[in-house]
């Protein structure tokens, strides 16, 4: 077998043993292994690596930004910033026809412009909105699926853990990731809040209604929200206009985020140990998957196979924007099986120097990884909520024992149709998502 | 949390919990120490920028200058401080992951396959994984050797790199502890027939 | 007989040094050897790893042959910070001869030990590049910047400045945040960068040069040991002093054309007076006689490594 062709066979048995339900992390390292033995003839060269190459991962100044984030995430939970962004959401929005599944999908916005991750978004939010949800007869299906949709947010809007890792494999600004992650992500917003109007329009029954809440009591409830502003003007603003690196952001936000938790009672000794457990376990969650995933990608550039990928897709005459199609729509097949964080650490390897080449009639090479980082971003995350396995489904469904899993599935479609709409619209107008950057540039 | 399943819990299941949430304890310690720096050292910079403007320098000459000979500044070496902190705090979360289940994977396919076969699976995964982690210390071991021998320092602040090595195998000592305990537990699992310790999942 | 190299690097394939130096070296090999070498390239680190484990990469056989800055592996080798001081260096093509030569007689048999060295450069003259102008030490008087080595970082620390460590690629979008106000680098890593666009005054020093950084360019032993005679003359005939002063002319040369850069903005090019420079020049000396205090121990003379370096240096600038 040549070097390539090893290469390639590598990629069917890493899906058998991940699909034989062997942990992400580890299915990719023991398959490097085992494509370092047959590519060189035994062990020494993978335990060569191996010396330094543990360390070498984990000992990485921007990545610090991930646990970084998620203390922040439980640390706002915590200082009850996802209760009141839901109340203040409620009180102008709860009244309207779907509005208080509106009011969820407000507050996850907010909350994720101060959490870096889907899933902490979808859990922490659906702990306040669900019970609303269903105390104002909005149905088990439908309100199961907003708050599954609504936590993609978490990931779309900056910060985003996911839109940090994108950034050091691919050599990109983490700073100019997250600008340019603003407008898709409020998109993305206004689009699940278009759909659960037309959700609510074609099935009347699915949602109850609630009286308004008056003028004084709506703008209390927003003067609330004013920690969750400050947080996300001071770090998202303070690395995008201000004073400090990414890592800088991160880093004050987590603390300024423990200090409100402190001062409005909501941090002990005891939710301090529970953060850090919580913390902890993601975070070893994630690099466990970051170092398999580069030990694996390491062995595939050895065996050559990505170079033949590329050179052989660079020679096809394919048009860019089919192969891009092409890319995307794997994407959206894979996530209905696996995690987006996966799919992003053993692809983009792959994937990034075949459209790194590529002409989409793109300002220059930085914009190309920043606007494709933002699509590709986009398109993983719906696999959060496309059935059969979507995490954020499953989060969700398991806090309402009385809603069966299939009725959060026929609900949630909607959501995935108003996500591949807007991943059409990013797709055919690179200027939304290059807004922003055009015009500080 | 606990990933026990049928709530009579062992005294050594208790103390394999009780160590790795130590662990866990300890890097979450260590990335709080993190922080409290990076933000000192924002501070500092901050501060060392505001006093040699113009104005303060001319407005406050003798408190600027000796905040300032003080050492009031950014500190010098934060980069290198996280960068070899990282490892043993990312290291000290593994052992607690690892106890509860979670490491991603994807169970839609073996979902519908009888209980045996996804015991045998339980097994296998649990052997692989105490296999690959004892692989990765004892490497990571001969990697601190190496960085001994070769003198290897931070820039800086001349942090030898092998102590940094060797608080990371420090921790990746105990997930080799914890993973030969999990592997003990599914053997007593697939001889008994009984769940004892349940995959919990990831959640990010 | 035939070989496939595996040539690992830390910069992209078009960058200065790996496309006008490793490149051109690795087709000049291949050809000379009839096609019986075969260099396969991987820029970026592409082979796995980050930069400073390059120099274990080529010593463990990861890798066949690397490049790499020897500064990305504080400690290890010691002996190359003689050529790192601060005005030690004249110009890049005559200091890395004389560089190879001190390499030859006191780094083959401990810093470079374990690798089969091909050749060891230094780049052009560093450059200071800020925000406000800076003609005399006292302009330095807090300034915030980023400083490329060990022995930059002790000498701007003397200087008054403010160093902030921060890896190379964090220079653009510290400075434009202001996170820092100067960054100390050679005019080559500026295009790339686009330093030029982000500051407008650059602080040369005229017959002077403020600082360099040494490069190492090696193969792995066994791999070498494996080649036949025949080919192995062929790496012999491409390594050496003449491959070392080639390598550091190229570097040098890739300076002007980012130098020219700046010059087309209209930014502000200090040219310090050797009169300016002496007040630098005092301060430098400090920073060598802490240098010499710190690494001498009864194998490791300081002093005689340095008065070797600068007398290689003055023997070889003509
Ligand atoms: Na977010
Ligand atoms: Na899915």
């Amino acid at each position: 077998m040549t070097d390539i062709a090893l290469g390639v066979a590598s990629f069917p048995v890493l899906l058998l043993l991940i699909f034989l339900r062997v942990p992400i992390g580890l299915a990719m390292f023991l398959v490097g292994l085992a494509g370092y033995y047959y590519l060189t003839g035994g062990m020494k060269l993978s335990f060569s690596i191996l010396k330094s190459h543990t360390y070498s991962e984990f000992s990485s100044y921007s990545l610090s930004i991930v646990p970084m984030f998620l203390l922040m995430g439980h640390f706002a939970t915590l200082g009850g910033m996802s209760t009141a962004l839901f109340k203040a959401a409620e009180a102008f929005l709860g009244h309207r026809r779907g509005g208080v599944a509106m009011s969820a999908v407000g507050a996850c916005a907010g909350f994720g412009a101060i959490c870096g991750s889907s899933l902490a978004t979808a859990a922490t939010m659906g702990q306040v909105a669900l019970p609303e949800l269903r105390r104002y007869g909005y149905s088990g299906g439908f309100s199961t699926a907003t708050l599954a949709a609504g936590g993609t947010l978490g990931i779309l809007i900056p910060p985003s853990v996911i839109l940090v890792i994108y950034a050091t494999l691919t050599e990109q600004n983490i700073a100019k990731l997250f600008l340019a992650a603003f407008i898709p992500g409020i998109l993305a917003a206004i689009g699940y809040m278009i759909t659960i109007s037309i959700y609510v329009h074609l099935h009347p029954k699915a949602a109850g209604v609630r009286p308004p809440v008056p003028m004084r009591a709506r703008f209390k409830a927003l003067s609330a929200v004013w920690p969750v502003l400050m947080v996300f003007l001071t770090v998202i603003g303070g690395i995008n206009f201000g004073v400090f690196s990414p890592t800088e952001g991160a880093a004050v936000g987590a603390a300024g985020t423990g200090l409100i938790a402190l001062f409005s009672g909501g941090l002990s000794w005891g939710t301090l140990g529970n953060s850090f457990l919580a913390t902890g376990r993601n975070t070893a969650m994630i690099f466990f998957i970051i170092f398999g995933a580069s030990f694996y990608n390491a062995f595939l550039a050895r065996s050559g196979a990505p170079q033949a990928l590329s050179d052989y897709i660079g020679n096809s005459g394919f048009s860019p924007w089919l192969i891009l199609t092409i890319i995307l729509v794997l994407y959206l097949v894979f996530g209905c099986i696996m995690d987006s964080l996966s799919m992003i650490l053993l692809t983009i390897p792959i994937f990034w120097p075949i459209i790194s080449t590529l002409d989409f009639g793109l300002n220059s090479t930085e914009e190309l990884a920043i606007w494709f980082g933002i699509i590709v971003l986009i398109v993983v995350e719906v696999g959060l909520i496309t059935p059969p396995v979507g995490m954020n489904l499953f989060v969700i469904n398991s806090m309402d024992r009385k809603t069966p899993i299939a009725d959060t599935y026929r609900a949630v479609v909607y959501f995935v149709a108003s996500d591949m709409v807007r991943v059409v619209l990013l797709v055919a107008f690179p200027g939304i998502t290059l807004f922003f950057l055009r015009v500080m540039a | 949390m606990t990933g026990y399943a049928n709530g009579k819990h062992h005294a050594l299941y208790r103390a394999v919990l009780r160590l790795s949430q130590l662990m866990a304890i300890l890097g979450g310690i260590v990335l709080t120490g993190l922080i409290v720096l990076i933000c000192i050292s924002v501070a500092g910079r901050t501060m060392n920028t505001i006093l040699h403007m113009t104005v303060i320098e001319n407005s406050f000459p003798v408190l600027a200058k000796s905040l300032l000979d003080w050492g009031l500044g950014p500190i010098l070496g934060e980069y290198e401080v996280v960068e070899t902190s990282m490892p043993f705090a990312i290291m000290a979360f593994m052992p607690l992951c690892a106890l509860t289940g979670g490491h991603a994977s994807v169970d839609l396919f073996t979902l519908r396959m009888p209980a045996r076969v996804n015991r045998a699976i339980d097994l296998i995964v649990a052997v692989l994984f105490a296999v690959c982690f004892v692989l990765i210390t004892w490497r990571m071991y001969e990697g601190m050797a190496a960085k001994m021998r070769y003198n290897e320092s931070t820039t800086l602040m001349q942090i030898p790199i092998w102590k940094a090595y060797a608080a990371a195998l420090v921790a990746a000592a105990v997930t080799c502890v914890v993973s030969t305990y999990i592997v003990a537990v599914r053997l007593v699992e697939s001889a008994t027939g009984r769940v004892m310790l349940r995959n919990e999942g990831a959640d990010y | 007989q035939e070989v496939t190299l595996k040539m690992h690097q830390f910069l992209p394939a078009q960058a200065a040094a790996p496309k006008l130096i490793l490149d051109v070296w690795a087709d000049k090999v291949e050809q000379q050897s009839g096609g019986k070498i075969k260099i396969e390239r991987y820029p970026s680190m592409q082979l796995g790893g980050k930069p400073p484990e390059l120099a274990s990469q080529v010593v463990d056989g990861i890798a066949d042959i690397i490049w790499t800055v020897t500064g990305y592996t504080p400690g290890r080798f010691p002996r190359s910070e003689a050529f790192e001081m601060p005005f030690i260096m004249t110009n890049a093509e005559d200091t890395s001869r004389a560089y190879w030569e001190y390499a030859e007689k006191n780094m083959l048999d401990t810093d470079f030990a374990d690798m089969k060295m091909i050749g060891v450069w230094v780049h052009g003259p560093g450059v200071i590049h800020s925000k406000e102008p800076i003609t005399s030490v006292e302009d330095l008087n807090g300034v915030k910047l980023r400083a490329p080595s060990r022995v930059t970082n002790k000498l701007f620390s003397k200087l008054g400045a403010t160093p902030i460590g921060m890896p190379v690629p964090a220079v653009p979008e510290s400075l434009s945040k202001g996170v820092i106000d100067a960054a100390v680098i050679p005019w080559e890593v500026t295009s790339a960068l686009k330093v030029a666009e982000l500051v407008g005054n650059h602080t040369e020093f005229g017959e002077d040069a403020l600082y360099s950084t040494t490069f190492l360019f090696a193969m792995n032993k066994d791999t070498y040991d494996s080649m036949s005679d025949e080919l192995k003359a062929v790496i012999d005939a491409n390594s050496g002093a003449d491959m070392s002063a080639w390598a550091g002319k190229i570097m040098q040369e890739a300076d002007a054309p980012a130098r020219k850069i700046a010059v087309d903005r209209g930014n502000n090019i200090i040219n310090l007076t050797p009169e300016q420079v002496a007040e630098w020049k005092t301060v430098a000396a400090s920073v060598e006689k802490d240098w010499v205090e710190e690494v001498s121990t009864d194998d490791f003379d300081g002093k005689a490594l340095l008065e070797e370096a600068k007398a290689l240096i003055a023997k070889h600038s003509k």
